[in-house]
């Protein structure tokens, strides 16, 4: 029951990550580690985190994505989180939440967008 | 009526595993109690907010959860108690960006703008109970 995996993919110089519908702590610490240790390996420049399937997000999950984000942007990429469903938004904002300096974007694609477009200004 | 008829039950809060099963349950629950899937994701964050609470603050703790039924509307209630150091000063905890622990300090405030009613019953010393219900017009 808990032990879905969680498999960070390499696209060019972005790294896709999908959480799963209802993350545990567990897999939510890994997410972060495991980002952590690919934007070194592969040199990344940006980091897609699809919380499209999310369908609960507490204000600990809300916490590790935005440090994620600061370790991120430390590194020197970049954050979107895309797909946030509009149930988890209205809860979210209730909540007061918020996911540091993440963007975000309605979808994956979306969020390539974004991130090619930064990437490009950057140069 | 939820799948299987019953109306009320509780589950351990002990572990970190037991959040997430927390909001397993709650969300079928509310699901099949005619909850829609906004108010299904309140009640389960709500959920996931007070059961870490347990889980971070005191040593262990359970959810009673209880499905009611009154005239035209339909309610879920959970009762959260642990049995830790107790909540010292309720009127601090539920102010916004308070927190004993690194946190964003949303819990408690944020939890009461999620559900329709909240109670803190908390003896310092003696562990604390936390009490929230929504209600959703019954089908």
């Amino acid at each position: 029951m808990f032990n879905e995996s969680l498999s960070v993919i390499k696209l060019k110089n972005i790294l896709l990550v999908t959480v799963p519908d209802d993350p545990g702590d567990d897999m939510i610490y890994e997410l972060q580690n495991k980002v952590l240790s690919a934007m070194e390996k592969y040199e990344s420049a940006g980091l897609i985190l699809d919380i499209s399937s999310v369908n609960v997000m507490d204000s600990f999950f809300a916490r590790t994505i935005s440090e994620t984000t600061q370790m991120v942007t430390l590194m020197g990429g970049h954050t979107v989180v895309a797909g946030m469903q509009p149930g988890v938004a209205i809860t979210a904002a209730e909540l007061g939440l918020h996911l540091g300096h993440a963007l975000t974007a309605l979808d994956v694609d979306s969020a390539l967008e974004m991130l090619n477009h930064n990437l490009a200004n950057a140069v | 009526m939820t799948m299987d008829g019953k109306q009320q039950g509780e589950l351990p809060i002990i572990s970190e595993s037991d959040i997430v099963a927390c909001r397993k349950v709650i969300r079928t629950l509310s699901t099949n109690a005619g909850f829609g899937i906004t108010d299904v994701t309140r009640i389960v964050t709500a959920v996931s907010e007070l059961a870490r609470n347990i889980y971070v603050h005191a040593e262990c703790g359970k959810m009673r959860w209880n499905i009611m039924h009154q005239p035209g509307k339909i309610g879920i209630e959970l009762i959260f108690e642990d049995n830790g150091q107790g909540i010292a000063d309720i009127e601090q905890a539920m102010q916004p960006g308070f927190s004993t622990v690194k946190s964003m300090g949303m819990g408690l405030p944020g939890v009461k703008r999620l559900m329709d009613e909240m109670r803190i019953d908390s003896i310092a010393g003696a562990g604390s109970t936390v009490t929230i219900k929504k209600w959703a017009r019954a089908r």
